[in-house]
């Protein structure tokens, strides 16, 4: 009897539900998230029209417009009236509009120019707890117990492979290399030569862009890329030991060529090289730019079996800041705007899609779609092994970039390119107040 | 007062109004435009100083001090000599060439190959720029397949700095010629045609008689060249960022990387003073140099 | 023509091989733009193919045709157009009338005045450009024509071509005038600018290909889409992670159009302008 009771309860509760969902649906005003909450019944700016800018840089009108076109048709008495910059363009006119009273009272946001941005933000009106149950990596984005925008998805490297170029190498799913060492011996394997011993397809290379792959290596040897005292370390064993590979599988291996291709990104999509270490952006790049290279992805390859420190760096892409110098009212509807955002699970996935990155929602880490792209599932297992440094100033890719050509290209000795360079860099980093977040990540006691 | 007198005695009201009029309009355009711009500058090289940051605070000589301690400033400066030395001798001797040959009497589609040597200068170099990237590639751009080579143009430090330079060349040397041309239209037929009865071969002319007689356009094409070459940064932003290594970071470059990527506006307002002195002493020096100062009224 | 040309030295084969030469010249320059042509007819694929083929294999005009359509292509065209009308107009008028005045009247301070002026032409732009900036911002003026056009409203090497070329005007003839009892705005106005055409025509050109280019200072100043130059629009093709190389191609291509126009309209005085200005140094 009892059994029968609870079932028929069930029953009922399990009906209740799904009425209620219903109802709810059909007055569209089912409340969005989990944690973070949106209720679209609530009205905005009393129903009052009111009219606010959102700028954003070229290369996915799509998305902000999705934004756009979704919260209007919840709040009609909201114009958004899209800006769109050039991302050069954009950080320039960005920090000034913020400036002045007339600027856009929502923004989005690149953690690259934090510094330039941070002084112009709004906290979020969004308790931090809340953020922290639905979202990963907050915790590195709170200022004094305040978060100004945070991470709808992290980007990082993972080794992209030529599918046919893997097979008639006689390659299998089975080879796919998970330390250097393996990865060193597939490489020579899938690099051809023709009898003049000129290279025809190279099997790894990494020219133009090597400070990308370099700077989040050295987390492989526990190695952190900042100091206590907030200085770079460029010139230490990790690093040195990461260069030397490189030069390693050029020299040695002859898996490669200094001259062989100057963008590898644009070599692999055009079938000269069969492997290359690539960010997130690459994979709809080379879906759209090279529509005829099948190609997979792997993890990033480790010094031994062993689960690493960490594999590599990640960088977020950040959700929308909000003008803390505009109107009371406008603020408000950009408060809202991104309480909509963040709440909504399928703009989230459509952000995260258009944009190759692991979704930083924890409602979605198991998203079939997202987990469809190749170079994203990669990094399903691991995810919480990738670091996020902080919004480092460009001077530290610059800087890097300098010494790796002038190794790999002007011949210069590894230790003396690195010491220059971190010099040159720290003397930067010194005009600027750049605060590592290295210390929070949740491994950091594993640094050496 | 006397003087002016004596050379005008007519001169009307009309003409002090007209005069009174351009005088205080090129004063209060230059002091406010030219003159206050230089002083903020000036001042601002002596602060902490980030516009997009709402940043001003006094630093002392701290970016002074960052400047000539920077080995990467010099090293650039060094560049920036041997890039404009290169590139205002070729566009001279390139434009001395061809607009004698231009102004040779046996020269036939003469405004069609004026047009055509003018349209580089004339088109926008940031997409220039962008074409000549690819033909510099190492494995399929356009260049090596004319000259059969193998050269990895942009990451060779033997030549990433002619590649620039080429560009430069090629994207300015109408320029030159356009103005060497109208040079050589006015100078005076008839001590050509003296000269031709005296027999003066071809090349005699052109050393003592054209060569001359063109030093003031060939002066105005050296500076004004020295002027913006000294400036030049969009070819080493697009084709190099200043590789391989440093090989081709020229001061402009750092400078403009400096104010408008980094906004570190004092750092890159002392830089730039000490690249404005520079550029005032070369001026001087070509004056100097060819004796020409100011003789002409 | 030939023959004139021997007699003075020169022999008809050699003639012959001189226009080869220049001939040959001119196709060199060209290449490049030959092949940013032909690229604009291509897709972005066949752009950063490894099998490179100078003439497209498919031809699109999808290129221009999206430039023209998404890009508001149209738009920007007027506005550049515009822009550099309006500047090399005022330019064309306060040059002259600065050149001669310092050219043709005696007065205390004339030529440090000049210099002064002569100077400014060293200055190197970065360093004015970033107090200018922020002139046009306590003023009220960003995003607006007023920004664009009044820091260009005088130029120092208008100014100084137009002191050159009035230096070929005889005073005598200024002297006749006023004794006729033309005042000084009649006979600048009806007199010495006439007289100036050729000059005007080649600081035209200058001015026109300057304003068509300029970037930064556009690129700074204005923020609506509405108001926006060609030539920074241009910079809309370069995303974030690539560029869009055919997009871009197509876009430089009609924009060096008018610039061409301009010139070939304007050449024969251009170079008989300069013949009579800058010449003397």
């Amino acid at each position: 009897m009892k059994k029968h009771l609870t079932r028929i309860l069930t029953l009922v509760i399990a009906l209740a539900l799904v009425f209620s969902a219903m109802a709810c649906a059909s007055a569209q005003s089912a409340i969005l998230g989990n944690a973070v909450q949106y209720d679209p019944a609530q009205p905005v700016n009393d129903g009052q029209p009111i009219s606010i800018e959102l700028w954003y840089w070229t290369g996915a009108a799509n998305l902000f417009q999705a934004v756009a076109d979704e919260y209007s048709a919840l709040h009609p008495n909201v114009t958004i009236t899209l800006v769109e910059n050039p991302w050069d363009d954009y950080w320039t006119k960005l920090p000034l509009a913020l400036q002045g009273q007339d600027g856009p009272a929502i923004f989005n946001v690149h953690n690259s120019y934090h510094e330039n941005l941070i002084g112009y933000m709004a906290p979020y009106d969004i308790a931090v707890e809340d953020l922290e149950n639905d979202f990963v990596g907050v915790s590195a984005h709170v200022i004094d117990g305040k978060v100004y925008y945070t991470d709808y998805g992290m980007m990082t490297a993972t080794m992209y492979y030529n599918k046919a170029m893997w097979a008639a190498a006689g390659l299998t799913d089975a080879d796919i290399p998970t330390t250097w060492d393996s990865f060193r011996e597939v490489a020579k394997k899938l690099t051809i030569r023709n009898d003049k011993g000129e290279l025809v397809q190279a099997g790894f290379s990494f020219n133009g862009g090597a400070q990308g792959d370099v700077l989040g290596m050295q987390y492989q040897y526990g190695q952190n890329l900042f100091t206590q005292d907030g200085k770079v370390s460029f010139n230490n064993e990790a690093i040195q030991t990461v260069i030397q590979r490189m030069k390693d599988i050029y020299e040695v291996d002859q898996s490669g060529d200094y001259n062989f291709g100057n963008n590898s990104g644009d070599n692999f999509g055009q079938g000269m090289i069969a492997m290359y270490l690539g960010w997130g952006f690459m994979h709809n790049l080379l879906k759209s730019n090279f529509p005829d290279t099948d190609f997979g992805s792997f993890e990033i390859p480790a010094p031994s079996e062993d689960v690493p420190y960490a594999y590599h760096r990640y960088n977020g892409e950040s959700t929308f800041g909000v003008n803390k110098n505009a109107s009371a009212e406008q603020q408000a509807v950009a408060q809202d705007i991104v309480r909509f955002f963040l709440a909504n699970d399928a703009l989230q996935k459509q952000f995260c899609l258009a944009n190759s990155v692991f979704p930083a929602k924890k409602s979605l880490a198991a998203d079939e779609d997202i987990l469809n792209v190749s170079s994203i599932a990669v990094l399903a297992n691991h995810i919480d092994r990738y670091i996020w440094p902080g919004p480092m100033p460009s001077a530290v890719e610059n800087n890097m970039k300098i010494a790796l050509e002038d190794i790999f290209y002007n011949g210069a000795d590894i230790s003396t390119a690195l010491q220059s360079a971190e010099d040159t860099c720290n003397q930067e980093l010194a005009m600027g107040d750049f605060v590592s977040v290295e210390p929070q990540y949740q491994y950091a006691a594993e640094a050496k | 007062m006397n003087a002016i007198h004596r050379r005008h005695p007519l001169r009307s009201s009309s003409e002090v109004v007209l005069r009174n009029l351009v005088v205080c309009g090129l004063c209060c355009f230059f002091i406010l435009f030219f003159l206050v711009p230089i002083v903020v500058a000036f001042l601002g090289s002596f602060h902490l100083w980030n516009p997009l940051k709402g940043q001003y605070r006094f630093n002392g000589l701290t970016n002074w001090k960052m400047v000539f301690e920077s080995s990467l400033f010099w090293r650039s400066m060094g560049n920036t000599f041997i890039f404009a030395a290169v590139a205002v001798l070729a566009r001279v001797i390139l434009g001395l060439l061809l607009s004698c040959a231009l102004h040779s009497k046996t020269v036939r589609f003469l405004s069609t190959l004026r047009t055509l040597y003018y349209l580089p200068t004339i088109t926008p170099m940031v997409a220039v720029a962008f074409v000549w990237k690819f033909m510099y590639d190492p494995q399929f751009g356009l260049l090596n397949q004319l000259l059969g080579a193998h050269i990895n143009w942009l990451f060779d430090a033997r030549y990433a700095m002619t590649a620039i330079v080429l560009l430069t060349i090629w994207k300015d040397f109408g320029y030159a010629v356009v103005i060497l041309l109208g040079g050589l239209y006015s100078l005076p037929t008839d001590l050509y045609e003296a000269a031709g009865i005296d027999g003066a071969n071809a090349a005699q002319k052109f050393r003592y008689m054209t060569l001359p007689l063109l030093k003031p356009t060939i002066l105005f094409i050296v500076i004004t060249s020295l002027i913006s070459y000294f400036q030049t940064y969009i070819p080493v932003m697009v084709l190099t960022q200043g590789g391989p290594g440093t090989q081709t970071y020229l001061a402009s470059y750092i400078i403009y990387d400096q104010a408008f990527v980094k906004y570190n506006f004092g750092y890159a307002s002392a830089i730039s003073f000490v690249l404005f002195l520079i550029i005032a002493l070369l001026t001087g020096l070509s004056f100097r140099l060819s004796g020409q100062t100011e003789k002409e009224r | 023509m030939q023959k004139q040309k021997a007699s003075s030295g020169g022999s008809k084969g050699s003639g012959i091989l001189l226009n080869a030469v220049l001939i040959l010249f001119s196709l060199l320059t060209i290449l490049p733009f030959l092949w940013m042509l032909s690229s604009s007819l291509k897709t972005n694929v066949e752009i950063s193919a490894l099998e490179q083929s100078f003439l497209p294999k498919a031809p699109t005009l999808q290129n221009y045709l999206n430039a023209i359509e998404k890009m508001n292509f149209l738009r920007y065209f007027f506005n550049s157009f515009a822009y550099a009308v309006a500047i090399t107009v005022i330019t064309l008028y306060t040059s002259s009338i600065s050149g001669f005045v310092l050219c043709k009247y005696r007065f205390k301070g004339r030529q440090l005045l000049f210099s002064c002026i002569l100077a400014t032409m060293m200055v190197p732009g970065v360093v004015t450009i970033i107090p200018r900036y922020s002139m046009m911002q306590l003023a009220g003026w960003l995003d607006s024509w007023r920004a664009l056009i009044v820091p260009s409203l005088f130029t120092s090497f208008g100014i100084f071509m137009m002191r050159q070329s009035c230096t070929g005007i005889p005073d005598e003839m200024l002297e006749a005038a006023r004794i006729d009892g033309a005042n000084e705005f009649y006979i600048f106005h009806r007199i010495i600018l006439p007289m100036l055409q050729n000059a005007l025509s080649s600081i035209a050109i200058f001015q026109f290909l300057w304003a068509w280019e300029d970037y930064l200072w556009p690129y700074l100043m204005i923020r609506s889409e509405s108001k926006q130059v060609l030539s920074v629009a241009l910079n809309m093709f370069s995303g974030r992670y690539s560029t869009d190389y055919a997009g871009l191609f197509a876009a430089t291509s009609i924009a060096i159009i008018p610039v061409v126009i301009c010139y070939l309209f304007f050449q024969r005085r251009f170079i008989e302008g300069i013949a009579s200005s800058a010449v003397k140094g």
